[in-house]
């Protein structure tokens, strides 16, 4: 066999983090005369709006798409992350994660470390938290500023101090300031309501069913959009990107979180996404549709991060990063992603790109242009390669042509990722997040739990 | 600088005003796949738009944009209605400004679906 050939990486820390018990009784038995704690959404530091639920992240710990991170972090690993962007045990990764409860709260359980907490979720036992340490967040804002970056201390990309404009930030600058910092074990399996339930692959699912497919190289595409007609050219041309050959499969993985009103529902997206395989677009065989519990923090370069490990731990051996990779507004520089992965950020640790840092990761990044239709090629062009004056498909173009219910022709978006669009539309009675759904569905959230 | 109201056609839409005048101002975007005209507006009449609908703005390239859909689709209804894209359509879609407004608070909640084969 060539010795060019690529081969699946090991997950981010070498072993896939599965802390997931099956078995009812010996649930039972390990949850019994434990204290409990009715797991609370974060609340926006000013408006109360629901911005954050922890159970996203105790979801994507224990099913491992964030290995090797086994839990909520200690002191000492959230000072690590913010000075160098390293786990204790020296692993990159991005983001503090952690349990944050009120004062209130910490007094009412009156928990000390070794204890073990029991974890619910809509009033079901979910999972458990072994107690080793309780900290406090000194300063939440500064604590958010240190999240992202400041234009001082980070000056290659960071071109804005960070505000309560920007939905990470305040996701940081929202958590409370008791830290029960242990490892999660999920003790009660949540179900996936339709139609989320088909498309939860979570890492070692995802690599199996990688192996039935025979997908030996696979190329990563994050989305939190319904997917217009320059997406699926990104995801056909990044994915002839590979070895001796072009990626065996593209993975979809759309991040599932929190909803800000003008979103796209994430039921429209996941099966809008469906909807260009189904159709053909990309033959199902290639293509697989997944999604990923977190509330996103926009943290471009830093989220691009987080992405690649999980993509890494799903199996995948490339990621494609276009402009603005998960951002909002303009805190960082437009191209901090790429810049990220061509020669690292050495003011947030990477003196060279993550996937030559020790410790990093083993996927591959593709950075990619931009695709916008080319009136003289009549087809989608590659920015880079295409000489004509191109038109750009803005999000704010589609939107307007949805809201007023005029059908975007087929070159832009295709009719059967529309027809979702107008189904979740009927069954909503709007295309787009309103408050009502935000408000439901942080209520509802993706699952149910059934009795233990 | 003029400013105009960019509309956007599809099949529906393209059938209402088949064989009016305003045929004649069709353009074409994405290879003549997306049809849309685009309604001079006065300035007189930008003006009184931008005052009577407050998420309503001028775009760096001079359209009026961010106007309600209830806005946008009855502005349609006149331009079909009166097979015309000068100023009285401009003006009959204000004369229902109570009206348009009235829905435009109701469609951040609620928005008439289309009626397509699913």
């Amino acid at each position: 066999m060539s010795s060019l050939l690529i081969e699946r990486p090991l997950p981010h820390g070498g072993r896939l983090v599965e802390r997931v018990v099956r078995d009812k009784e010996v649930a039972k038995k390990m949850i019994k005369g434990c204290p409990s704690y009715d797991i609370k959404p974060t609340l926006h530091y000013e408006t109360g709006v629901p911005v954050r639920n922890v159970y996203r992240e105790i979801m994507s710990i224990c099913y491992g798409f964030f290995s090797p991170v086994e839990g909520s972090m200690t002191q000492a690993e959230v000072e690590r992350i913010l000075k160098e962007r390293r786990l204790l045990n020296e692993w990159i990764f991005p983001f503090p994660l952690v349990f944050d409860i009120s004062k209130e709260d910490y007094k009412k359980l009156g928990v000390t470390k070794g204890d073990r907490l029991v974890l619910n979720l809509k009033g079901k036992p979910f999972a458990i938290l072994d107690i080793e340490e309780i900290w406090e967040i000194d300063n939440l804002e500064e604590f958010a500023h240190r999240v992202f970056g400041t234009p001082e201390d980070n000056p290659e990309v960071v071109k804005h101090k960070f505000d309560k404009k920007h939905p990470g930030w305040v996701i940081y600058r929202s958590h409370q300031p008791v830290v029960l910092a242990g490892k999660y074990t999920i003790i009660n399996e949540p179900k996936f309501r339709p139609p989320f339930d088909r498309f939860w692959f979570p890492p070692r699912k995802c690599r199996a069913k990688f192996d039935e497919l025979g997908w030996r190289t696979a190329i990563a595409h994050q989305t939190r959009n319904v997917p217009h007609v320059g997406h699926e050219f990104l995801m056909k041309n990044a994915a002839y990107t590979g070895d001796i050959e072009p990626c065996h499969g593209i993975l979809v993985n759309a991040i599932i979180g929190v909803k800000r009103r003008g979103d796209y529902p994430d039921e429209t997206i996941v099966e809008a996404q469906e909807a260009v395989s189904t159709a053909g677009y990309i033959k199902p065989e290639r293509r697989l549709v997944s999604l990923c519990l977190w509330d996103m923090r926009y943290g471009n370069p830093l989220e691009s991060l987080l992405h690649a490990i999980i993509r890494q731990n799903m199996g995948c051996t490339h990621h494609m990063f276009g402009r603005d990779h998960a951002a909002v507004g303009e805190y960082y520089d437009m191209w901090a992603t790429q810049i990220l992965w061509t020669k690292g950020i050495p003011s947030f640790g990477f003196d060279k790109a993550p996937t030559d840092v020790p410790y990093g990761v083993h996927i591959r990044p593709q950075n990619m242009r931009e695709f916008a239709y080319c009136p003289v090629c009549k087809e989608m062009a590659y920015s880079e390669t295409c000489g004509h004056k191109r038109e750009g498909i803005s999000g704010s173009l589609l939107r307007g042509m949805v809201a007023e219910g005029v059908q975007p022709p087929s070159v832009i978006l295709r009719p059967e990722v529309y027809k979702v669009v107008v189904k979740w539309w009927k069954h909503f009675g709007y295309p787009f997040c309103n408050e009502k759904y935000v408000r439901d569905k942080e209520r509802d959230l993706e699952v149910d739990l059934e009795d233990l | 600088m003029g400013h105009y109201i960019l509309v956007l056609l599809d099949e529906n839409r393209l059938e209402r005003i088949k064989g009016s005048d305003v045929e004649n101002n069709i353009k074409a975007m994405f290879g003549g796949e997306l049809k849309c005209i685009e309604v001079n507006v006065p300035e007189e009449l930008s003006q009184k738009i931008l005052k009577t609908f407050d998420t309503a703005r001028i775009d760096a390239r001079g359209a009026i944009t961010d106007l309600p859909v209830a806005f946008m689709r009855e502005f349609f209804n006149q331009i079909a209605e009166k097979k015309s894209i000068g100023p009285e359509v401009i003006e009959a879609t204000l004369a229902k400004a109570d009206q348009i407004k009235e829905l435009a608070a109701k469609e951040s909640e609620y928005l008439p679906p289309p009626d397509i084969q699913i």
